[in-house]
């Protein structure tokens, strides 16, 4: 056992600190809100420093343009980014996709989109979710056909985040009819701003825009963006989902431990510190969170060595997102009737932090899995319960 | 990091449940929660033989010089199979602050007769139902209660005021003026009160006033308690979840119980999570005194309500005596409640996140 850094973890650490140090964030202008995952809001020009620094490829194979890293690199520079609120909103899905790019892509997507994604250029939206296909992801409609060397995708696409300022889409299709309902999907890196695409805004509960539908009219696409095997792409996508949970929210343990001593601090100040029940309040949310960050590491672990993964990111989401929630609501007794008021309003207390977390909490419970499927995942595919009849 | 147990600690944990499984059945763990002794001379010399009462005392003193990591892997182990007994009181908090804070003749004295669990050392530390004041005489007066095994113990470790310090003072069970009266627990833990009238204190019985700035190894263990029971408590409500069958189909393939299930499955593993970190840090010699207090903290709730959602999967059986899944519950009160309450390691987690005082 050992919970501590290894000294290169912990000069990677150091540098990355150095960096926030020199690079204050007011410098770098936001183009996209923050739904209070923990990544921050979107920020291309933070996004490319990041890739100045050779941080965004420093994990991949050499043969690609990285550094080959270890994995644990990335956790480092995910804690730091998490701790200081630094504005690297896409940058998980950017990793997601340059590793499945690394793994199956083409040629043509090695060639093109790996370089622009250790840049900072590159970011994408997930194409997953439909109208009628929510938790139920396979009864999606989004169909592409092959036309020579092309596929022709036509369907709607709903929740994608950020799709209005990402630069390519990850669009789900069904590329054929099987016997079997998971086969036949096939995944396309598709650029936005390709004919067909139509990009519609949200607007969310919060007054800003996270979400985006997409109509695809009959988008054609070279076959090369293909991501993936051709048919299998339901198969890819449920090998990913415990890497796309896992670093989906690795960094919600430090981002809210931000919140916390943000809290504290403001207790502090106030005099609320002496309230018996807000002490211990905080204090067990420090513990929880604590507690949260080891699942998320005890599930890097597993990753790292390649270990199979049952339930623990599942267990690490689930907990994560309501913990979220859970803080946001402590946030609010603390701060009383100053707790609604919005960021940039007069009065506004802690930044207004605490009325955009408590909002945005209420989609992390939903977002990548509903905390209800995943506690099925964790039932059946871990502790080995037996599956609800469903369809075949 | 690294999660994994060491090969050494892997064999612990194999030999521990072998032999628990062999020589502490739920039937034997039955019979001692009922028995007012509670006391196995067998079972405790047993695990004498095997090293356990050893582990934390260093060989020069007869034992295997482990880490307080080694420990908590084992006691976690005994707590999953319910072993009763004063593990934790003599084996790790007794042996703990001799090696702290003990002069070198107590230790001599004491600690190989520990080891090889012919020695056993009960401690009165807690504040709360503590009396106990030490006079410029030397006199002992007052009461300490909740003291685990008196009955059994050849000594005891108590903490006692003296002016407006905290003494620590060892002193033999049959020492004149010193009595012992079971307090009846719903249990299986032998809890009792014991009442110094004029006990006289020398100075060789007082150990480095220091002793407080010793790592709460007691917090650590009883935190590896609530883990190994509510483990055991997981692991036994999803077997039945898998088994019990009504309306047609196991009760497990019901969300309603799937969703219990998952729930367990995040208290057990997030309360280890911050077991082992703890553990890990106390052992490396780095402050661990928030860690532990947050983890005795976060595993007194979590593995509480795993015990009380393990009720509810269970029904009505896990209801009867001869179940044992209330024992492991009264296992997790019992530790939830020592070795400091949860109120009092909060407040050390509220000073160590920066709350004013």
């Amino acid at each position: 056992m050992e919970f501590g850094f290894s000294p290169a973890e912990q000069a990677f650490a150091d540098e990355v600190r150095a960096f926030l140090r020199e690079r204050p964030l007011a410098q770098f202008p936001l183009d996209g809100m923050d739904a209070g995952y923990g990544s921050g809001a979107h920020s291309r020009a933070f996004l490319r420093a990041l890739g100045e620094r050779g941080w965004i490829a420093m994990c991949w194979p050499e043969a690609f343009g990285g550094r080959a890293a270890p994995m644990f690199f990335k956790l480092v520079l995910f804690e730091e980014l998490a701790l200081a609120g630094a504005p690297f909103g896409p940058l998980a899905g950017s990793w997601q996709t340059a590793d499945a790019i690394i793994e199956y892509g083409s040629e043509r997507l090695r060639r093109e989109v790996l370089p622009a994604i250790a840049r900072g250029d590159a970011t994408f939206w997930q194409g997953y979710s439909e109208p009628d296909a929510g938790s139920d992801l396979l009864a999606l409609k989004t169909e592409a056909h092959r036309d020579g060397d092309h596929y022709v995708i036509h369907g709607h696409k709903i929740w994608s985040s950020h799709a209005g300022i990402a630069t390519h889409g990850l669009v789900f299709t069904r590329t054929s009819r099987e016997a079997r309902r998971s086969r036949g999907f096939s995944m396309f890196v598709v650029p936005n701003g390709t004919p067909g695409m139509d990009i519609r805004p949200i607007r969310s509960l919060t007054g800003g825009v996270y979400h985006y539908e997409v109509f695809l009219d009959d988008v054609r696409v070279p076959a090369e963006l293909m991501l993936g095997p051709e048919g299998e792409g339901f198969q890819a996508l449920l090998n990913g989902l415990d890497s796309d949970r896992f670093w989906g929210r690795f960094y919600k343990a430090p981002a809210l431990e931000r919140v916390l001593r943000r809290l504290v601090e403001h207790a502090n100040a106030t005099g609320a510190h002496t309230d018996a029940g807000l002490r211990r309040r905080l204090a067990a949310m420090a513990a929880e969170i604590a507690a949260l960050r080891l699942l998320f590491y005890r599930a890097a672990c597993l990753l790292r060595d390649g270990a199979p993964i049952t339930y623990e990111t599942a267990v690490a989401k689930v907990y994560a997102d309501e913990m979220g929630q859970k803080l946001a609501r402590l946030g609010i007794d603390l701060l009383g009737p100053w707790a609604p008021l919005r960021p940039g309003s007069h009065e506004a207390r802690v930044d207004g932090e605490i009325s955009h977390a408590y909002l945005t909490s209420l989609g992390h419970t939903i977002a990548g899995g509903t905390a209800e499927v995943l506690r099925t995942t964790v039932a059946v595919r871990g502790l080995g319960l037996p599956a609800e009849p469903r369809r075949a | 990091m690294d999660f994994c147990l060491s090969s050494a600690q892997q064999l612990l944990v194999a030999t521990a449940r072998e032999f628990l499984k062999k020589h502490c059945p739920p039937e034997m763990v039955q019979r001692l929660a009922l028995d007012s002794h509670g006391f196995d001379a067998a079972l405790w010399r047993r695990m004498a033989e095997l090293g356990w009462q050893g582990l934390l005392v260093p060989v020069e003193f007869g034992g295997s010089g482990g880490s307080l990591l080694d420990v908590v892997v084992l006691v976690e182990e005994m707590a999953r199979a319910g072993a009763p007994g004063p593990f934790v009181p003599s084996a790790v908090v007794a042996t703990s602050l001799l090696l702290a804070a003990g002069t070198i003749e107590h230790k001599k004295r004491l600690l190989p007769g520990m080891a090889a669990g012919e020695l056993l050392v009960g401690v009165a530390l807690g504040h709360d139902g503590n009396t106990l004041l030490l006079d410029e005489r030397g006199r002992l007066n007052g009461d300490a209660r909740f003291v685990e095994a008196a009955h059994v113990a050849d000594s005891l470790l108590v903490a006692a005021r003296v002016g407006d310090e905290r003494a620590l003072v060892l002193l033999p069970s049959d020492r004149p003026g010193l009595a012992r009266r079971a307090l009846e627990t719903i249990g299986p833990e032998k809890l009792f009160e014991v009442t110094c009238a004029e006990v006289a204190v020398n100075a060789d019985d007082r150990l480095d006033p220091r002793w407080r700035d010793a790592v709460d190894a007691g917090a650590l263990a009883r935190t590896a308690e609530l883990v190994g029971a509510a483990q055991r408590v997981l692991e036994l409500a999803v077997e039945h979840a898998k088994t019990r069958v009504q309306g047609g189909r196991p009760i497990g393939g019901h969300q309603a119980i799937q969703h219990a299930c998952a729930d367990l499955v995040r208290d057990v593993d997030a309360s280890r999570g911050l077991l082992y970190a703890a553990a890990w840090s106390a052992s490396e010699g780095t402050p661990a005194a928030a860690d532990v207090a947050l983890a005795k903290a976060y595993a007194s709730e979590a593995c509480l309500s795993v015990a009380r959602r393990g009720h509810q999967i269970f029904g009505a059986i896990g209801y009867c005596e001869e179940h044992l899944l209330h024992l492991l519950h009264k296992r997790i009160l019992a530790a939830s409640l020592d070795s400091g309450t949860t109120a009092e390691h909060l407040e050390t987690v509220a000073r160590s996140i920066g709350l004013g005082a």
